[in-house]
């Protein structure tokens, strides 16, 4: 049993876990505030990670202004979907919304495909190069790097929730919009900033995907993976959005160095079967009680 | 305008086609496609066909999501099951090509009442992601099994009817458009029922529909049962119709555009999964002719794909918005706009 | 609430209008070509995942049509180019060729893809008359009996796997090889066979690792290069990532293997992306690049036609027109009629050919392929690809 190949495997998978995290907590916040469930998550990721490669690449940008470019970029985009696209859609059922998700994701493709075409494409690099060792085991860095900010994002997201007037908003928004309005809270505020963050958020995990995978117009697939990480930590809660991924992370690495590399995708999706059959909104996820 | 239509008798109420116009009109929509494949170049025939097929699992489609409400993106898996059903069939036993499409039936069928079973746990969304999962283990299975093979895929040889082999547009026509046409009145039928009944009832309120007495795992199981036996049955066409089936011909995009035919078409119509499916088939072929028109000097060749991708979410986010019940909607005000002229209201 | 009537406006502009449209092109006829003119058509991925080889290949075909018909087309026929954009799908390749035969004579085909060019194989077979070829190197299709109307521009994967391992095999006897390749029937196409070939020079296979399709963290894949510890690494199946990953990953470690790519991994551009991680980076290139410096009067010209930099994509492209333009020329110079039969006996009669310089030495085809290579190395300074080896022929 070789545990240095082993532990390697496991940093490996903690290390992709924080990024699974990341994506997820973004996910979460436009849950927890809005109750939609976005499955353009992966699009928005890349309209980030294309938008640093604009300013980065593109414009030449000092790689700190183009990270803070990127994330204000697709800020502003994040507030105006919200408005153009999500706000009509107040009341209709899930499904519809869902499936409006679904439709911006394609329209963010295609708008990337259309000004940088479908190629593949490599981001300039601006993670520290040397290799990190945890005794012997090998880290590679930027899985390093991301998995700090990640952790640290996760961290002041969970802060906010708990003790910032704004996170106790969305909080109060997401369990009963009428009471929130009743208390004073302008609730359509609440959610374009929830939008809002959620793009910023999900700006700053692809960036750190670009880094490790380049950037093309397929990267939304990455969502689906979220999706996963998601359903099984509960959708509205974001610490299980952290200790999913990690889980997720781990589980997949572990699956691709054991098993091959082709049973990575089926591990997760057998996973997450296996929640929903036994628990149905995943591990920290508030139980929704349907009423007649 | 339309007069003189009071029923007389439940059975004249509940007629699929409840006036003399309508019946006149469903002859000539007849008489069209018997003709088409006279009047129509090989390409048209091509499209009919591909529209034909995305028809049939439109509306299969339609019977789980548009009126049981069970919200599936596996449609292209169960259609892979059927098409890959078929071609291993073609290959191990040979026979008669009608008996492969319902055994891709059949194996699909299974299929979805094995991916329904977890719609007693979980339900909407939740219901959608195990659908999506389902999606991957088809992948996973078509790429793995021994038999299906592997990243490759297989060819399948064409349908032969007395000798005669189906292998151009021009004849498959003549197996696809009648089978989409038996499925697609099968499906209006089936909502004359008392199954088609509980199926909307399940819909609108699934507790309720408990409390009415209607068995809530049978039949919805039932529901997704049937609309598999579609998509294996249209995926069975589908082979026989490209002869080549590969695990990459049935992703989840494919899913994905089954369910945007259903939202633009309307959901819980059968007209809506014909328009539906028609529109969103036609639509790419339009783009690329419109396309081609417009005045941009040098290539535009490489335009067409992501515009098309656009058009297509654009198509997705717009209907729900302004139209949420879809064309079918259209097409009911403009019927109404003829019953009721040369009155307003 | 009236119910003012708006939807039939909203009907009209959103439905009768395409549909008219559509309808009315339907009727009228397209521009198309003459009576005894020798059409080319194309499904060309301009758009999707391969869109960058595609702009290329259209490149390509284009300008070697063009340059042909500026010296009299063949015999004195006029060639024209019919393409279509396909995004690298099957099913919208499958429309585009229906399409552009029902509308056109067609005498030659060029496909983009491996699934596209089985899944028309049946069709092509009951025409009979079209010889098609594309940017497929597929092993399969490397069979004249079952793909009797199609070759390939070029050696299949498994040769260019053949023309690296027997590259490896000279410069390092016995070293320790790795294949990593992609989770498609592109990726998997040659490994088994390449295993076996490996096995035959007394080579050793470390490693097999496959990565999923679409995969953005690697790390773990890395990892299993490690322990193989390689002295070659061989990457198939991509396009660019993970390519980068992983030699930076490795580099990272202290992996001391050197790593190679096979045809489509091989275009400047692409290499050049990996940064300083480049450097070094070796493959197997049927073709000569655009700025090679050997004598080529095919590459002056195209020099002359193109000032900037093309593609491996345009050569390929280039190519396979003057292949399927030179099978067309020997038919009708026998006198015989253009089928597709008669257009691949021409093609296989392709002895000692001289293309000109875009491939180094004169060429044969040999069943339906072309099995000749050359390995080139990448030279980070100079931002080229100069040659590592000379003309590898396979038998």
């Amino acid at each position: 049993m070789d545990w240095l190949f082993l532990f390697e495997v496991v940093l490996a998978g903690i290390g992709a876990g924080g990024l699974y995290a990341l994506a997820g907590l973004a996910f979460v916040i436009i849950y927890k505030a809005t109750q939609v469930v976005n499955l353009a998550i992966g699009e928005m990721l890349m309209l980030g990670a294309y938008a640093f490669f604009a300013f980065a690449a593109g414009m030449q940008w000092p790689i700190p202004v183009a990270i803070m470019a990127a994330i204000a970029v697709c800020a502003v985009l994040g507030g105006v979907v919200e408005r153009l696209a999500i706000r009509p859609m107040l009341g209709e059922s899930p499904i519809s919304v869902f499936m409006v998700t679904v439709g911006l994701g394609s329209i963010m493709v295609g708008l990337v495909e259309l000004i940088w075409s479908a190629d593949q494409r490599r981001l300039p690099e601006f993670i520290p190069n040397e290799p990190i060792f945890l005794g012997e085991a090998f880290i590679s860095p930027k899985i390093f790097y991301s998995f700090l900010v990640a952790v640290v994002l996760v961290a002041i997201s969970l802060a906010v929730f708990r003790w910032w007037r704004g996170g106790v908003a969305l909080r109060a928004t997401a369990s009963d919009q009428g009471a929130a309005y009743a208390m004073g809270i302008n609730v359509p505020r609440v959610f374009s900033l929830a939008w809002i963050v959620a793009a910023a958020l999900s700006a700053v995990a692809g960036i750190a995907v670009g880094a490790i995978g380049g950037v093309s117009s397929s990267m939304g697939i990455f969502g689906l993976s979220v999706l996963v990480v998601v359903i099984v930590g509960g959708l509205d809660s974001v610490l299980g959005a952290l200790l999913a991924g990690l889980l997720i992370g781990v589980l997949e690495a572990l699956a691709g160095a054991y098993l091959g590399g082709e049973f990575k995708l089926l591990i997760t999706f057998l996973v997450l079967v296996a929640v929903l059959m036994v628990r149905p909104y995943g591990l920290f996820g508030t139980r929704e009680i349907e009423r007649l | 305008m339309r007069i003189a239509t009071a029923k007389e008798s439940y059975l004249q109420d509940e007629a699929l086609f409840d006036s003399r116009t309508q019946r006149v009109w469903a002859a000539l929509l007849g008489l069209a496609l018997i003709a088409y494949p006279f009047m129509a170049n090989d390409y048209w025939l091509y499209l009919a066909c591909l529209v034909a097929i995305n028809v049939a699992s439109a509306t299969g489609l339609n019977i789980l999501t548009g009126y049981t409400g069970l919200v599936s993106l596996g449609q292209a898996a169960f259609m892979g099951l059927g098409a890959y059903t078929v071609a291993v069939m073609e290959h191990h036993v040979g026979g008669f090509f009608l008996l492969n499409l319902l055994a891709a039936g059949v194996v699909a069928m299974a299929g979805g009442i094995v991916v329904g079973i977890p719609s007693l746990r979980v339900k909407g969304l939740y219901l959608a992601i195990v659908t999506i999962a389902a999606s991957f283990l088809a992948h996973f299975l078509f790429v793995n099994s021994g038999f299906t093979g592997g990243t490759g895929g297989m060819t399948v040889p064409p349908a032969q009817v007395a000798g005669v082999a189906l292998d151009t547009s021009f004849r498959i026509y003549w197996l696809i458009v009648p089978v989409t046409v038996l499925m697609v009145l099968g499906a209006a039928n089936l909502f004359r029922t008392r199954i088609g009944r509980a199926f909307i009832a399940i819909r609108d309120r699934d507790i309720s529909a408990e409390v009415l007495g209607i068995p809530l795992l049978r039949y919805k199981l039932l529901s997704f049962g049937l609309s598999s036996f579609y998509a294996g049955v249209a995926g069975g066409l589908w082979a026989y119709f490209f002869r080549v089936v590969t695990p990459e011909s049935f992703p989840l995009i494919m899913s994905i555009f089954f369910l945007a035919a259903i939202i633009v078409g309307g959901m819980g119509t059968i007209l809506g999964g014909i328009l539906g499916a028609i529109f969103m088939t036609m639509v790419p072929e339009v783009l690329r002719i419109l396309v081609g028109l417009l005045p941009v000097s040098g290539d535009t060749l490489q335009f067409v794909s992501p515009v098309r991708t656009i058009v297509f979410g654009l198509l997705i986010v717009g209907f729900l918005i302004f139209e949420p019940h879809g064309l079918a909607e259209v097409w009911r005000r403009i019927r109404r706009f003829f019953h009721l002229w040369p009155f307003r209201n | 609430m009236s119910h003012r009537y708006t939807g039939l406006s909203r009907f009209m502009r959103r439905v009768v209008a395409p549909l008219g449209v559509s309808l009315g092109m339907a009727l009228t006829p397209a521009a198309q070509a003459q009576g005894d003119d020798i059409v080319i058509g194309g499904s060309i991925p301009m758009s999707g995942v391969f869109a960058f080889a595609g702009v290329g290949i259209h490149a390509g075909i284009g300008d070697y049509v063009k340059m042909l018909n500026e010296q009299g087309g063949i015999n004195g026929r006029k060639v024209v180019y019919v393409p279509e954009d396909t995004g690298y799908k099957v099913d919208v390749s499958v429309a585009a060729f229906k399409k552009i035969t029902s509308q056109n004579k067609v005498n030659l085909y060029y496909g983009d893809s491996t699934g596209f060019s089985k899944t028309i194989n049946p069709e092509l077979d009951r025409k009979g008359d079209i010889l098609m070829t594309g940017a497929s190197f597929a092993t399969e299709i490397n069979d004249p009996d079952k793909f009797p109307a199609q070759f390939l521009v070029g050696p299949d994967y498994t040769e260019m796997f053949g023309i690296l391992l027997k590259y490896i095999a000279q410069e390092t006897p016995g070293a320790t090889v790795a294949f990593v390749y992609s989770d498609t029937e592109f990726g998997r196409d040659p490994i088994e066979s390449s295993r076996k070939r490996a096995e035959e020079l007394g080579l050793k296979v470390g490693a097999e690792i496959m990565t999923p399709p679409g995969s953005v963290d690697v790390s773990t894949e890395v990892l299993k290069l490690r322990r193989a510890r390689p002295d070659y690494t061989i990457f198939h199946g991509y396009v660019l990532a993970p390519i980068p990953e992983f030699v930076a990953q490795g580099r990272q470690m202290g992996l001391k293997s050197r790593y190679m790519g096979t045809f489509w991994t091989m275009d400047n551009s692409t290499v050049m992306q990996m940064g300083e991680n480049a450097d070094g980076f070796m493959g197997v290139m049927p073709f000569r690049y655009y700025y090679d410096e050997e004598k080529a009067p095919m590459l002056e010209k195209i020099r002359a036609m193109r000032p900037e930099y093309q593609s491996t994509a345009y050569m390929q492209g280039f190519m396979a027109a003057m292949l399927m333009t030179e099978a067309v020329k020997r038919t009708l110079d026998e006198g015989k009629e253009l089928t597709s039969k008669n257009m691949k006996a021409a093609l296989q009669s392709i002895r000692d050919f001289d293309t000109g310089g875009i491939i180094g030495v004169p060429i044969s085809v040999k069943g339906n392929s072309v099995p000749v290579g050359r390995i080139y190395r990448a030279d980070y300074a100079s931002k080229k690809m100069v040659p590592a080896s000379d003309w590898i022929i396979l038998d």
